[in-house]
């Protein structure tokens, strides 16, 4: 099991408590002195499962810029192209249907980089991971795609994840 | 409130309005679980964008009220945290419990691989 350490119960701290001023959007001492407790409260006690790597790693430059960034600009764009292309399908009178389950290699190191990726494949309509499991030494994804294009996994990962893939290692590795 | 700020929220509104009875629209008429998963995300996520925008800019420039908008992005946040999460969930767990769609899926790693069958879960 992994320790609570003082950076960790720093950090979610910080979270914790970003979270409960902008809750309660008000600055009186009452509802500082409050969330201060509950926040630490809640830190001391969860701190190991928030948080598996370095506690800041966030808070470099680059990788926060990397992460407004992407959440912004690259995904909202992969987003909305996949959905105009997934809505005019379910318009169509008889419904065009060409799925399967493809297998898609993932080079991303850091836990939190893969469950960002397979949850950003999912959000893009069109998308779902399935699974992420190990095969001789190399990750992989399940995804079931709405439309085949390419079984082969390297071209099918590209056509796939498109730009999400090199912005997630931009944030976490 | 100006018109054209109107007109803006408005168009957000029936703009989400449209995607949603797409989302809606391919659950009903989709033929199996996987399929009608990958219509409901387009409900939650675009959906919910597009009405995000239109309650963070009716809450700030006509509320004139901080918190409304604020809640307003927070639910919008946790959505699009929790929503794939049921997707990934969902699907494997159909998946695995021997649900398989009319027409096969082609092509099929999944079934070809099945990692869960080396994890020990069956």
């Amino acid at each position: 099991m992994r320790k609570t350490t003082f950076p960790k119960v720093a950090a979610t701290f910080v979270v914790c408590y970003a979270f409960w001023i902008l809750v309660t959007w008000s600055l009186a001492a009452q509802e500082l002195i409050a969330g201060a407790v509950v926040c630490l409260a809640v830190a001391l006690f969860t701190a190991r499962f928030f948080i598996h790597d370095k506690g800041f790693l966030l808070l470099q430059p680059r990788r926060l810029f990397a992460l407004i960034f992407y959440c912004l600009v690259v995904f909202p764009g992969e987003l909305l192209r996949a959905n105009v292309n997934v809505a005019r399908r379910a318009f169509q009178p008889k419904i065009p249907l060409n799925s399967g389950i493809v297998k898609v290699p993932v080079h991303v190191q850091s836990t939190y980089g893969r469950a960002m990726l397979a949850d950003s494949i999912t959000l893009t309509p069109g998308t779902i991971t399935m699974e992420c499991a190990e095969d001789e030494g190399q990750l992989y994804y399940y995804i079931h795609w709405l439309d085949v294009l390419e079984e082969d996994p390297d071209k099918a990962g590209d056509m796939i994840k498109g730009r999400m893939e090199k912005w997630v290692r931009r944030i976490w590795d | 409130m100006s018109i054209a700020l109107r007109i803006i929220i408005d168009i957000l509104l029936v703009v989400s309005c449209g995607f949603a009875l797409a989302g809606v629209l391919g659950m009903l008429r989709m033929p199996d679980v996987f399929n009608r998963m990958q219509t409901s995300t387009i409900i939650s996520v675009f959906w919910l964008l597009g009405l995000m925008v239109a309650g963070v800019l009716f809450a700030a420039l006509v509320m004139h009220s901080g918190s409304a908008a604020v809640k307003v992005v927070l639910i919008g946040l946790f959505f699009v945290l929790t929503a794939p999460v049921v997707g990934h969930a969902i699907s494997r767990a159909a998946y695995i419990s021997g649900e398989r769609p009319y027409t096969p899926l082609k092509p099929d790693k999944y079934g070809e691989d099945k990692p869960y069958d080396k994890e020990g879960i069956i």
